[in-house]
């Protein structure tokens, strides 16, 4: 995966959120953004992923011009993972996966319940599939929301804090399910506060505080970080 | 199952015991004879249709015009955000009787509408317009934020969000208080009387004024609302039961 982005900058309310981010990275399956709350890092993964569009500046994933793509198309290309599970909650876990494939990306009915099956039986949530959401616990719910999300085959996937809905042991089942992600080299940025698992998750790391990226780099920035910024946000996150 | 309908049994025979009580200490006993009631037994089946078509109809309309005032309610424009909260306020502080007939003597007939049936209809469909209005806030209000998001990263084009998620969502929240809604319609029905609508009340009172048999024609008019009404009431509440207890243990359907 490349992705470029130039004198990014977004606001919100005359508030500037995003404050000229640059950023070019080529050959980078997984990416972490890491920080601390109002760093601007899950408006980024919103913009990378055309939930909004950018007040000024370029983003290019894999040298295209995103804000030149249409969104409709785009959404088929690209999954999202937000930070609580947004399955339709009168829908099944099946129906769940399964409209999305038959309805906006045409996939036959038998076609579709294979696909959501199989990807189901992967997940070893396939005892699952005919409950309703609320049926489910949360880390269930956000496991099927990244199984939905998986199921159209995209070929980048964002996930913002999708754990932090949750207490810490269902935290580690939908963890587990992204270190899965990783195993099988799906391609995702995931913003998270998970500093362990994003070093073991991660390949590529971006720290942002107040709205600029401070530190990028391989994982090894988090054991030997260079900047106060991100030294002091490392102490306080292992300050137990 | 046994048991409940012991207890059912027991709470009917109490009614029971009570309804012979009552007629055991009404004065002319003697002269009860629901048969003076049942020689206009032809008018009052029309009157008993009339008033489940009128409330069929008056439920369609109200639910658009429900929908037509939410829309204004909750525009991004103050001045129909205003002429809806207007209409509000006028409902909610108006006896649907009066409204009735406001609806009939200055819009109606000025009008030239001279169908005093059609005009029922209208004018119970438009009191229960600001009703039908409130559940679509609430219904619309059950699908957050995030479902809408999640619609527009899958893809969804705004036919499919409200075809497949957001209308069959609405309408699981949205039967049970419909259907409650429609009781209340049935018996708002028989306001209509006052601007001489041949409905179930109109019909009995007719017989009534002719026979004098005013205790046999309420007791009709009761059992013959109760025969419409408590069905209706039974179906929300199972409604409303099928709905909670799905939402924790039902499995929608059944897997591939």
């Amino acid at each position: 995966m490349e992705i470029k982005i130039e004198n990014l900058n977004h606001s919100y309310d005359d508030k500037l959120i995003l404050d000229n981010i640059n950023i070019e990275l080529k050959d980078k399956n997984a990416v972490a953004l890491i920080g601390p709350s109002g760093a601007g890092k899950s408006t980024l993964l919103r913009l990378l992923s055309k939930i909004e569009n950018q007040d000024s500046g370029q983003i290019f994933i894999d040298k295209e011009d995103i804000s030149l793509k249409n969104s409709e198309e785009y959404y088929k290309e690209v999954g999202f993972v937000f930070q609580a599970h947004t399955l339709f909650p009168h829908l099944n876990v099946l129906k769940n996966i399964t409209l999305i494939l038959e309805k906006v990306h045409n996939v036959s009915k038998v076609d579709a319940k294979k696909i959501a099956f199989n990807l189901l039986k992967k997940f070893d949530l396939h005892e699952h599939a005919s409950k309703l959401p609320n049926q489910l616990s949360g880390g269930q719910s956000q496991r099927v929301s990244i199984v939905r999300s998986l199921s159209i085959n995209p070929r980048l996937l964002f996930l913002d804090e999708p754990t932090s809905a949750l207490d810490p042991v269902l935290t580690q089942e939908v963890l587990n399910t992204i270190l899965k992600l990783k195993d099988e080299h799906m391609k995702f940025i995931i913003v998270t506060h998970e500093i362990l698992f994003a070093k073991k998750a991660a390949d590529y790391i971006i720290f942002m505080d107040q709205g600029k990226i401070v530190e990028h780099g391989d994982v090894s920035i988090l054991d030997n970080p260079q900047t106060n910024q991100l030294k002091q946000f490392l102490s306080n996150v292992f300050v137990w | 199952m046994k048991n409940k309908i012991l207890n059912y049994l027991a709470a009917l025979s109490i009614y029971g015991l009570l309804a012979l009580l009552i007629v055991y200490m009404y004065p002319s006993r003697d002269n009860f004879n629901l048969g003076n009631i049942f020689k206009y037994h032809e008018i009052i089946i029309n009157g008993f249709f009339t008033t489940i078509l009128v409330s069929v109809f008056a439920l369609i309309f109200s639910v658009v015009f429900g929908f037509l005032l939410y829309l204004l309610t909750t525009s991004k424009v103050m001045f129909l955000k205003i002429m809806g909260s207007i209409f509000d306020d006028i409902v909610f502080g108006s006896p649907l009787v009066v409204f009735v007939g406001v609806i009939f003597y200055f819009i109606a007939v000025p009008l030239g509408m001279n169908n005093r049936l059609i005009a029922g209809i209208i004018a119970l469909s438009l009191y229960m317009a600001p009703y039908m209005k409130n559940l679509f806030v609430g219904a619309m209000e059950s699908i957050d934020d995030l479902q809408y998001q999640a619609m527009k990263v899958f893809g969804f084009t705004t036919f499919q969000k409200y075809r497949y998620i957001i209308f069959p969502q609405l309408l699981k929240i949205m039967l049970p208080p419909l259907v409650g809604n429609l009781t209340f319609i049935v018996k708002g029905s028989s306001l209509l009387y006052f601007i001489s609508v041949d409905e179930l009340y109109s019909t009995i009172d007719t017989a009534m004024a002719n026979t004098y048999a005013v205790v046999e024609g309420y007791l009709t008019l009761f059992v013959l609302y109760l025969f419409i009404t408590i069905p209706l009431i039974r179906a929300t509440r199972y409604m409303e039961r099928r709905i909670s207890n799905g939402n924790q243990n039902r499995e929608s359907e059944p897997l591939i």
